[in-house]
């Protein structure tokens, strides 16, 4: 009778372990209470972003927005309740150790890096004053223009001013080339106080195979203007075209790039086959002929 | 070959043979009945199963990205194996003239028909867009593997009509002449018109000789590439499992053993059903047992080397196929196969006991069965584990399980295999009177006679 009853208490308790398991994620206590070395400040939380968008956005996606990669389970959202379960000694564990689906970071990132993720995180902890505000985004306007000669993007861009646009200094402008699958991102530059920024594309830059790039301009963060296409500009190297490709040595071609032997066998044995059918089909109609003999 | 001389002795014997030979076309029973309506019910079903794939598109089948050759593709090369015994039975034995085979070689181009037909229909219904399929000749690449096997599948079932129908030329022939109020008139003008006026002098018999032979020949190289090209679908892929030079061989080998098995199968289908004891003797049976002792002896040589050499050397990706195939997912299916289908079988025949046709046809059941998910056990472990990893997709798209649209339509492909080889039973005489009646030593002219009565 007792066994019975410790098997079922064991039963139900591996149950809503396994439950719990399936459901949350829950840093052991010891790594929870450790405290946060680094001090959360907006430098820190900037360096933090940084480092959030370059290694955890592609998951994670945008603070706030919700719009994290649609995977099981779904990665939290930054301003999460999920997220901010977690004291900073929790986070900086998950951050460091990974599960499933979440990549661990302990051999990628250094530990400061890590406490600037966490500090990053807690700017949306509903209990934190935040200290990085993100205002809502200006509207801008940019012009550019690309000089082949020197292989350079000249952007000039402004802001709207109530009104009036005016020239946007210290803004990051970005240059990218249009690939078939989106923007490759080729560098940033910075506007001067004429809200103008040089650009030089890159020696290593492969363009097509004359070496055409089709630039695309866009401004950082916290402006609300669309990316500005440019028309195809000769700045970049060409692009080799793989020798196997040109010369026609595979066999797993186009019909254009086709082997002449391949052609010639296949068309020689299909050919050949389909004579010997149409003499079988002359035949019968021999037979057909012999019965009036 | 002995020959009968006396005129009288002739002409009752080969009525007796043509009584017998003809019993399939003639006798019509509630039984008949019921088969057809069986037979039509599970393809009318299968069809409706299509209609629905058409409609809602390939999604209502359990194919993912990974995983997009599934249960189709395993049947398609199941009959295009089975369909491979009409090469052997009917040309190869033939020209190496090893007679007990030529009462067989018309059940074997019934099972080459039936099988290479169904082969193409299923690679239609495995196709997203079955509209689209002339683009498959307006705009096929000649370089591509695809366009040899639609080709070569093309050929087989051409090949294969016509060695169905040239020697039965005498024969439809005979059943115009001696067949009367027992079948309906229309099969009556149906024969009348693929006889082709047939009246049996000299010229025409050493015409259909030679038509015979010049098929004979022409079907072994079809019939060799129509499985070895059916194989290069797979070996001409980087993927593990696939990528060997022995795929062409091992399928055609594979092929010989599913084929033999149908073929066993349905002689004993005719002998019970149509009372053709005298027919598909004892002896036939027997020598279809050595013939699928000696096919499987060789299918295992190529499964040795086929799995022996990969699994020595266990390289990564290889080795992950191969890992999962004997003691992973696969494992149990994979081992079934292997024992029931192969080396069981095997073990089993070299006994005389088990050559007897119920026996025999039991273990052909068995292998026939194994036979069809070999072919799976070659389509879908492979697609389930590509070189790169499998991720960000959801659960679903890891392993693949066919949906019961895709049963189904599987289902259909067996009933609709069935129902050509029903219909050209009911149709055609299962063994040609005229070559049969010649080996019993009945002389030629005999043969052109109307009968007394
Ligand atoms: C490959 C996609 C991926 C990347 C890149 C990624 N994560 Fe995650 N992350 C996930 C997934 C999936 C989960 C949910 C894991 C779970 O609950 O099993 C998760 C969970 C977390 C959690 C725990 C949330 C909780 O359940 O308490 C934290 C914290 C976290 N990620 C932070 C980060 C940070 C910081 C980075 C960048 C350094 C990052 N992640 C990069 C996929 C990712």
């Amino acid at each position: 009778m007792n066994n019975k009853i410790n098997l079922l208490i064991a039963v139900i308790l591996f149950i809503s372990a396994s439950q719990i398991r399936g459901q949350e994620w829950i840093a052991p206590a010891d790594k929870a209470s450790v405290s946060n070395p680094s001090e959360y400040n907006l430098a820190n939380v900037k360096k933090g972003k940084e480092i959030y968008q370059k290694n955890c956005k592609s998951c994670h996606g945008d603070a706030g927005k919700y719009n994290a990669l649609p995977l099981v389970p779904v990665p939290p959202d930054v301003a999460s309740e999920i997220m901010h379960s977690n004291t900073e000694g929790g986070l900086f564990h998950k951050i460091t150790a990974g599960k499933g689906g979440m990549p661990q970071f302990e051999t990628t990132l250094s530990e400061d890096d890590r406490w600037r993720l966490v500090n990053y995180i807690m700017n949306y902890n509903p209990n934190v004053e935040p200290v990085l505000v993100e205002a809502p985004p200006v509207k801008a306007k940019i012009m550019a223009s690309v000089n082949e000669v020197n292989k350079q993007v000249e952007v000039f861009a402004e802001f709207d001013n109530n009104g009036t646009f005016e020239k946007l200094a210290d803004a990051e402008v970005i240059v990218s080339a249009k690939k078939t699958f989106g923007n490759l991102v080729i560098g940033k530059a910075l506007t001067d106080e004429n809200g103008r920024a040089l650009f030089t594309i890159p020696e290593s830059h492969i363009g097509d195979e004359e070496g055409y790039v089709k630039l695309v301009v866009a401004l950082g963060e916290g402006y609300e203007v669309a990316a500005l296409d440019l028309k195809s500009a000769k700045v970049g190297k060409l692009k080799e075209i793989p020798k196997l490709i040109k010369g026609g040595e595979i066999l797993w071609s186009t019909n254009e790039n086709i082997q002449p032997w391949l052609l010639f066998s296949y068309l020689g044995a299909v050919g050949g086959a389909w004579l010997a059918i149409g003499y079988i089909i002359f035949l019968i109609f021999r037979i057909r002929k012999y019965s009036k003999l | 070959m002995k020959r009968i001389e006396s005129a009288d002795e002739s002409r009752k014997l080969l009525d007796k043979i043509t009584f017998d030979l003809t019993r399939s076309i003639v006798k019509k029973d509630e039984l008949t009945y019921f088969w057809f309506f069986i037979l039509i019910m599970f393809v009318g079903v299968g069809l409706w199963g299509w209609g629905i794939q058409i409609n809602d598109g390939l999604g209502v089948t359990g194919m993912r990205d990974y995983v997009s050759w599934g249960m189709y593709i395993a049947n398609f090369v199941f009959f295009v194996a089975i369909s491979l015994i009409g090469f052997l039975l009917s040309s190869a034995l033939h020209l190496l003239k090893i007679h007990w085979a030529k009462p067989i070689s018309r059940v074997a181009e019934q099972v080459a028909i039936a099988g290479v037909a169904l082969a193409g229909l299923i690679i239609v219904m495995d196709m997203g867009r079955p509209e689209r399929l002339l683009n498959v000749f307006l705009h096929g690449r000649f370089a591509s593997p695809i366009i040899w096997d639609v080709t070569v599948v093309t050929t087989y079932l051409t090949i294969s009509v016509l060695l169905f129908y040239i020697p039965l030329i005498p024969d439809l022939a005979l059943l115009r002449d001696r067949l009367g109020d027992e079948v309906p008139k229309w099969k009556i003008t149906l024969y009348t018109i693929l006889a082709l006026g047939w009246k049996g002098n000299p010229m025409q018999y050493k015409t259909v000789y030679h038509a015979m032979r010049v098929l004979m020949l022409l079907i072994i190289p079809v019939g060799l590439s129509i499985h070895t090209v059916t194989s290069w679908l797979f070996a001409a892929t980087l993927r593990s499992g696939w990528d060997t030079t022995i795929l062409g061989p091992y399928f055609v080998a594979g092929a010989f053993v599913a084929g033999s098995a149908a073929v066993i199968m349905l002689m004993y289908a005719y002998r019970v059903r149509y009372g053709l004891k005298d027919y598909f003797e004892d002896i036939h049976f027997d020598y279809m047992g050595k013939l699928l002792v000696f096919v499987c002896l060789v299918y295992l040589y190529f499964n040795v080397n086929e799995f022996l050499v990969p699994g020595y050397k266990m390289k990564s990706a290889e080795g992950v196929h191969l890992k999962n195939l004997f003691a992973g997912s696969f494992s149990v299916m994979f081992w079934v196969v292997q024992v029931f289908g192969l080396i069981l079988p095997l073990v089993l025949l070299l006994i005389k006991y088990f050559r007897k046709p119920l026996p025999i046809t039991i273990i052909s059941f068995f292998v026939l069965i194994s036979s069809w998910f070999k072919r799976y056990l070659i389509v879908v472990p492979t697609m389930e584990h590509p070189f790169l990893p499998v991720q960000n997709v959801p659960e679903n798209f890891h392993t693949y399980v066919p949906t019961s649209i895709e049963i189904m339509i599987t289902l259909f492909s067996f009933f609709a295999a069935l129902t050509i080889i029903s219909v050209l039973a009911k149709l055609f005489p299962v063994i040609t009177i005229w070559e049969y009646a010649e080996d019993k030593g009945i002389d030629k002219k005999y043969l052109s006679e109307k009968p007394r009565n």
